[in-house]
């Protein structure tokens, strides 16, 4: 069967569906929808599922004292949103896995190129921990392009971490958009962030010279803290 | 080239706030057609079309310019969700000899019916497939099928004739040579 013969053979079979006497009821339909829109929760199937799911986080954190700790300490800071030094996430990390954590990753960036977390030792490092989804991750991003421009060349690498699940396709569009001057790495699935124990987002690290996490910021950075941290470990 | 009332014109359509209601009173006659010509039942066709719009108004992103084409996707995909899910139950009823009322004679004669065997190639085929067809099937142009499906528009004849292929072959080897 050539092609046009094809189309009109499957148009013809597809227009047998036409529902020519049905009339949908636009006000009575209009009704539901306002109805529906109007309740905030509706105790159905997924309703149990979410409940059975929030249950069994609630069990894990009773049965695992020290990621209930590291949950509470990162609530607690993202409240305040203010810088949280090594001694405490990290210090949870560490007693997490009674070692330093491995810290170092390569991941490729927009280009395709790969980068190193280690082969910027020598340099300050802000490591952010974003998506294209999170507004708060929006809020700060034109600061870390601010710091990027001023100490750039004392010594500063800001890097960002997308943990956008459908990859490019969603952060090449924003990184146009936002004019972001640093690069940015994409962990889809999720592995980089677990290592650095990302439980929500933005979460931002800074990383000295020698390539040890000076500083962790869960939440939006306050950024005077922030750029203080910056100078201190650039050494002005 | 875009004329510069063109220009003006986009640019008041993005600085207008979206009307969600003036929307639902537009589209949802044939949105609810729509999903009446793949799920037989007209009064679950008119709740699949009000989750179309309930989904509209939870997605932000989706309130704008390209609404129409959205509203398609999402509504073609409800339906042919729901035929799948009717197919499936009707496979599992018969799998295990499920009490079933005998059919009286306007049933059977529904059961042969010609849009019966559409639907059921329709649940057969890609699903993909089968939403490339709908959504052309409704009259949309390859450029709103593209954007609907986001496709590359160049792509969509391709595409289009083997979900057609795709179809008749199903089709013949359900029901043979018409």
């Amino acid at each position: 069967m050539d092609k046009n013969n094809l189309n009109d053979w499957v148009d013809e079979r597809l227009a047998r569906l036409d529902e020519p006497a049905f009339q949908p009821n636009t006000d009575r339909a209009l009704r539901r929808l306002n109805d529906r829109r109007g309740k905030r929760f509706s105790f159905g199937p997924a309703w149990l599922v979410g409940a059975a799911a929030a249950a069994m986080a609630c069990a894990c954190l009773l049965i695992f004292p020290t990621s209930r700790d590291v949950v509470q300490r990162l609530f607690t800071s993202a409240s305040d949103s203010k810088l949280v030094y090594v001694g405490q996430v990290y210090a949870d990390l560490k007693a997490m896995k009674d070692k330093q954590p491995e810290t170092n990753f390569t991941l490729k960036d927009a280009q395709g190129q790969p980068v190193t977390l280690a082969d910027l030792k020598g340099k300050v490092v802000l490591l952010n921990f974003w998506a294209t989804w999170c507004e708060g991750c929006k809020t700060e991003i034109p600061w870390l392009v601010e710091f990027e421009q001023k100490y750039r060349d004392k010594g500063l690498a800001v890097v960002g971490v997308s943990e956008d699940a459908d990859g490019w396709k969603s952060v090449k569009p924003y990184l146009k958009q936002a004019g972001l001057n640093y690069p940015v790495l994409l962990d889809t699935d999720g592995s980089i962030a677990k290592r650095y124990a990302i439980f929500g987002m933005p979460v931002t690290y800074i990383i000295d010279r020698d390539g040890k996490v000076s500083a962790a910021s869960v939440g939006i950075v306050n950024k005077k803290e922030c750029e203080a941290e910056i100078l201190r470990l650039l050494g002005n | 080239m875009s004329s510069r009332s063109e220009i003006a014109e986009v640019i008041a359509l993005a600085d207008t706030p979206f009307d969600f209601e003036a929307t639902f009173r537009a589209q949802y006659p044939r949105i609810a057609r729509v999903i009446a010509r793949v799920v037989r039942d007209p009064a679950r066709s008119e709740e699949l079309a009000v989750e179309v719009f309930l989904k509209l108004w939870r997605s932000p992103r989706a309130q704008g310019d390209k609404t129409h084409g959205w509203l398609y996707r999402v509504a073609v995909r409800k339906a042919l969700d729901e035929l799948r899910r009717q197919t499936r139950r009707a496979r599992y009823e018969g799998l295990f000899g499920f009490a079933k009322p005998s059919p009286n004679p306007e049933q059977a004669h529904a059961a042969n019916e010609d849009q019966h065997r559409v639907r059921v190639v329709l649940a057969c085929i890609e699903k993909r497939q089968a939403e490339l067809l709908l959504l052309r099937a409704n009259d949309l142009s390859y450029d709103e099928v593209a954007a609907s499906l986001q496709l590359n528009p160049a792509s969509v004849g391709t595409l289009l004739s083997r979900a057609q292929q795709a179809f008749r072959k199903e089709y013949v080897k359900r029901y043979g040579q018409e």
